[in-house]
């Protein structure tokens, strides 16, 4: 059985995505999304009852990474550099600190 | 000297024999630039001062008597979803219109000290979202073989620029075909390195357990250099792996007894016939040089596009959720209507995206939400063991495997744009790869008469093993020089 997507399945995404689809996008959002997961379907003819999922190619071309855990100077130098100018993009700042408007009215 | 003529190696022997000077050069390709891009649309962005004062550097320490690394002096194009410092990056979207790299990616500063020459940053669809270039939110990208053609995409301005001589070799990113596809479709040569062998610090991720920069080229030697140029362990990448190493440990080959295989499941009904034969004809020109060609099965390839649409969605909808107007630029003239945190957000994000980075977004939110995330993301990850497996199985019995990269030539530009689903369909070669984290290049099929639109084959080696497709595209290439 085919995953129907409606209506009010699509607010609920897209609430969840903090996106406000107009009218327009809602409807042809609904169309192109229904294909899309009707194409998914074929997926459901392969069995996968035992197969461990794979989640990234990283635990193929290597193990774990670490690192020394002591302060690189030299990086630690240029980063210094780096935040000043992250800084300088953020849209509202004061001091050193990123502004926003208030999480409630 | 003729700029069309160039390649890295070319040029890397003119500067030596002092046929000309760095600066000379980055002259008449930004020169050039103004008249020829007009017509294509491969920038986004050309960076004349930073590029002049580049090659100037080049110059004087050849004249100081310094011997010039291979890339040292090149002017390169560059996807506009790579940071350079100082410079915008928009990676084609409005969300980021106004934002300035605080930092270069990884590769710019790799590139830049070995004298590499930064031209400009080059059209993609919005955040890599795309198979034609049709996507950004600021241009239109046009195939140099035929105006009235997409260029492919997501990489389309970076291999538009390399086919209309506008660079001497770029770079691209690909996630899914990407830097192949365009690649194939401009008639350039594209590597998509194996899953880690190049940092992505400074590149605007999309999916990040399938993301790789990679470079596009005039030729599989090109692609060489500037790959060896990129590639290495970067410890602010923590994908990224010690290259020489691991390769060491696979040991060396004797080139000549590689053996090939052609997989079935990528010659299908829906392939277009001349890029059938065109292939075919690729297969007996390795035949005729004693190289054992087999035929071979990679039976879940048929799942692989459904598969990828589901984790790459994913990935990408928690990757962009960082696009929420507080950190980056925010959508302009709309200060009024925000009254809090969540207006915010939402305000930003609905005007700041294009639509199919909504649809993405929205699609990956699905697939990961409580009640679908079984049916559809762990599927998708059980599914693409299956398909990391048939290419274990395979690279028992053969080294590369050979496919065409595209179903057709170049499309017409507005073919696919209403129907997301034929457009996601033109990646279906290239994707496996990319889920398998494999080494893929996209080589342009030399025989084909200058009138037609170019056509590419693939090779897809084993992991870190880019130098055997590397080397085989090299004799493929010699056949026809």
């Amino acid at each position: 059985m085919a995953v129907v997507i409606n209506k009010k399945t699509l607010k609920h995404l897209a609430e969840l995505a903090r996106i406000d689809l107009k009218p327009y996008e809602e409807k042809k959002l609904l169309k192109d999304l229904q294909r899309i997961l009707d194409y998914f379907q074929e997926l459901k003819e392969l069995d996968t009852k035992d197969i461990e999922p794979l989640t990234g190619i990283g635990q193929i071309t290597q193990k774990n990474t670490f690192r020394d855990d002591k302060v690189d100077l030299e990086r630690r130098q240029k980063e210094i550099g780096e935040v000043g100018r992250i800084l300088e993009t953020f849209p509202e700042t004061e001091g050193r600190f990123l502004k926003t408007p208030p999480v409630f009215e | 000297m003729y700029l069309h003529d160039l390649t890295i190696k070319k040029f890397h022997q003119g500067l030596l024999n002092k046929d000309f000077s760095a600066f000379e050069i980055t002259e008449a390709f930004l020169k050039f630039i103004k008249e020829k891009d007009k017509k294509i649309g491969a920038y986004l962005k050309v960076m004349p001062e930073s590029a002049l004062r580049q090659a100037k550097d080049v110059d004087l320490k050849i004249a100081a008597g310094e011997s010039p690394p291979l890339v040292a002096g090149v002017p390169l194009a560059v996807k506009d979803n790579i940071l350079i410092s100082g410079e915008s990056v928009t990676a084609a979207s409005k969300i980021l219109e106004d934002y300035q790299a605080s930092y270069d990616a990884t590769v710019i500063e790799k590139l830049r000290s070995l004298g590499a020459i930064f031209l400009g940053k080059t059209n993609l669809d919005e955040f890599a979202m795309g198979s034609s270039t049709e996507n950004s939110a600021f241009d239109l990208t046009r195939n140099p073989h035929d105006l009235k053609r997409v260029a492919g995409g997501s990489s389309g301005g970076s291999a538009a620029a390399v086919a209309s001589t506008q660079a001497i070799a770029s770079l691209g990113s690909d996630t899914g075909g990407s830097i192949r596809q365009p690649a194939a479709f401009c008639g350039v040569v594209g590597l998509k390195p194996t899953y880690g062998a190049v940092s992505r610090y400074g590149l605007i991720a999309l999916a990040s357990s399938l993301d790789q920069i990679g470079p596009i080229t005039k030729t599989v030697e090109d692609a060489e250099i500037l790959f060896n140029a990129i590639k290495g362990k970067d410890p602010k990448d923590s994908t990224s792996f010690d290259y020489e190493k691991q390769q060491a440990s696979g040991g060396l080959q004797d080139i000549t007894k590689l053996r090939i295989g052609i997989p079935k499941e990528y010659f299908i009904e829906g392939l277009n016939p001349e890029v059938k034969a065109a292939v075919d004809r690729v297969i007996k020109d390795f035949e005729s040089l004693k190289f054992k060609i087999t035929s071979i099965s990679l039976p879940h390839t048929k799942y692989a596009l459904a598969c990828y649409y589901i984790i790459l969605p994913a990935e990408a909808s928690a990757n962009l959720a960082r696009y929420d107007g507080m950190r980056y630029p925010r959508i302009k003239n709309q200060e009024s209507r925000i009254k809090n945190l969540r207006d915010l957000y939402i305000k930003n994000r609905s005007e700041g995206f294009g639509e199919e980075v909504k649809r993405r977004i929205i699609l990956g939110t699905f697939v990961l939400s409580a009640g679908y995330y079984d049916a559809y993301y762990l599927k998708a990850q059980k599914v693409r063991a299956l398909i990391k497996e048939d290419f274990d199985k395979v690279f028992k019995e053969i080294d590369l495997i050979l496919t065409p990269v595209t179903p057709t030539p170049a499309f017409e530009i507005g073919e696919k744009t209403k129907d997301p689903l034929s457009m996601y369909l033109s990646d279906i070669f290239t994707i496996p790869a990319n889920l398998a984290g494999l080494p893929a290049i996209s080589i342009p099929i030399r025989h084909l008469p200058k009138d037609k639109l170019p056509i590419g084959f693939q090779m897809i080696g084993r992991h870190f093993k880019e130098a055997d497709i590397l080397e085989i595209g090299k004799i493929y290439e010699a056949i026809y020089s």
